[in-house]
């Protein structure tokens, strides 16, 4: 676990496994994943994820939770680019209570802290819809600086979208402790969930795997 | 399998293989790599083939090779969409000349030309895009002269010979292609006498 001000990274694993089903077949995560087919994502495509980002040796996918341990969603640094020392960063909300809160914010941030103060990264690239303001608004926040406008570059229903650009470097990133004080977070004050059922209980009854 | 007026378009197959090793070693892996210096041997070339070939195979590598082939039959180097995304309609493409002669020589933009074609009209592609470095003029000269917009500019991406320098990206729609016959018209483009 990674401690920041109002969530905390961890594995992506137990109640994040158990939620993603439900979070990798929402708009949100297209929001996110821009290259990505719209497509169902049924249970074992779930799982296939999570085991590529696993053994995935220039990325990750992390969890983000509040303090109160509600996971909100994921956080992925994916295309190391070991030579340039650069990145992609992508968030993504799977508990849409926490859109556009300050908890969500947080989570990016503490991607940036990883990639730039743990990683030794020079560059982080970020890429938005045109029309998600909320993400976009997130990336400015966060110190992000709008690059360039990939003209109807996505195919989003029934239309052409422009994809916003940005990029962050290590120069500009004033450190986790400085910019999280800059932005004076607060935390939402939204209830945490009630815990997910456990799958192996409900499959069997018992909650043991049988024999 | 396309005809173009100094180049032809071709399978991007042993001829141009057997040159792989050579030209990853060569001053256009410098260029094609956004600023990397190469040195690799037979095989580790080899071994990148074969990676190449099997995600093809499977279906991972959803991009179309062709070959960059000279009126006398020399392999210049590699033309293709190195990205195809059939839902979005969207392809990157990628290119590399071995062999630094066939430089600024007229030889990629008229690959180029023939591969844009394909792509919209085989393909029904409705944007192309590719990447670039700052320091790329050939690359830039070309993108302009042919009627690509330059659309994002990644601050200090890359990194060569100790600089940092920036990525560029480059669009085309659809709708902004008159189409390779008007475009030859248009950049008076001509067969040459070789030799």
């Amino acid at each position: 676990m990674i401690e920041g001000k109002l969530v905390d990274l961890v594995p992506f694993e137990d109640d994040f496994a158990t939620y993603f089903e439900q979070w990798m077949n929402e708009e949100s995560w297209f929001r996110a994943r821009v290259w990505e087919r719209r497509e169902p994502h049924p249970e074992d495509a779930v799982k296939k994820f999570i085991e590529k980002m696993e053994k995935n040796e220039h990325g990750a996918l992390i969890g983000f939770q509040t303090k109160d341990g509600d996971p909100i969603g994921g956080v992925i640094w994916d295309h190391e680019w070991t030579r340039v020392r650069k990145v992609d960063a992508i968030l993504f909300v799977g508990d849409m209570r926490y859109e556009g809160t300050d908890e969500a914010l947080d989570g990016l941030l503490m991607l940036l802290r990883y990639v730039f103060e743990t990683r030794g990264v020079h560059r982080v690239d970020a890429a938005a819809l045109a029309f998600d303001e909320v993400r976009i608004e997130f990336y400015h926040r966060a110190g992000f600086s709008h690059e360039g406008t990939l003209r109807q570059h996505v195919r989003w229903d029934g239309d052409y979208v422009d994809l916003e650009l940005f990029g962050l470097l290590e120069d500009e990133w004033p450190g986790y402790e400085q910019i999280t004080a800059q932005l004076d977070l607060q935390p939402s004050g939204i209830e945490p969930k009630p815990k997910p059922e456990k799958k192996d209980e409900k499959k069997n009854g018992s909650g043991q795997q049988p024999g | 399998m396309f005809e173009g007026l100094l180049v032809d378009l071709v399978p991007y197959g042993k001829d141009f293989l057997d040159r792989e090793n050579e030209w990853a070693n060569a001053e256009a892996s410098f260029w094609g790599s956004g600023g990397d210096r190469r040195v690799v041997s037979r095989a580790q070339t080899q071994a990148r083939l074969q990676r190449w070939a099997e995600a093809l195979e499977s279906g991972h590598d959803t991009g179309v090779a062709f070959g960059i082939r000279a009126k006398d039959g020399t392999p210049l180097g590699f033309m293709g969409l190195t990205w195809v995304l059939p839902y979005h309609r969207l392809a990157m493409l990628g290119a590399k000349i071995g062999d630094p002669a066939y430089w600024s020589g007229g030889y990629g933009t008229d690959a180029l030309l023939l591969v844009i074609d394909y792509a919209f009209d085989w393909l029904d592609m409705h944007k192309l895009w590719l990447t670039t470095t700052g320091f790329n003029r050939r690359v830039m000269r070309q993108m302009e002269k042919v009627g690509f917009t330059l659309e994002s500019r990644a601050r200090r991406e890359t990194l060569a010979d100790g600089q940092w320098h920036d990525g560029l990206f480059y669009g085309l729609l659809r709708t902004e292609w008159p189409g390779r016959d008007a475009k030859i018209e248009q950049l008076g483009l001509r067969v040459r006498a070789e030799g």
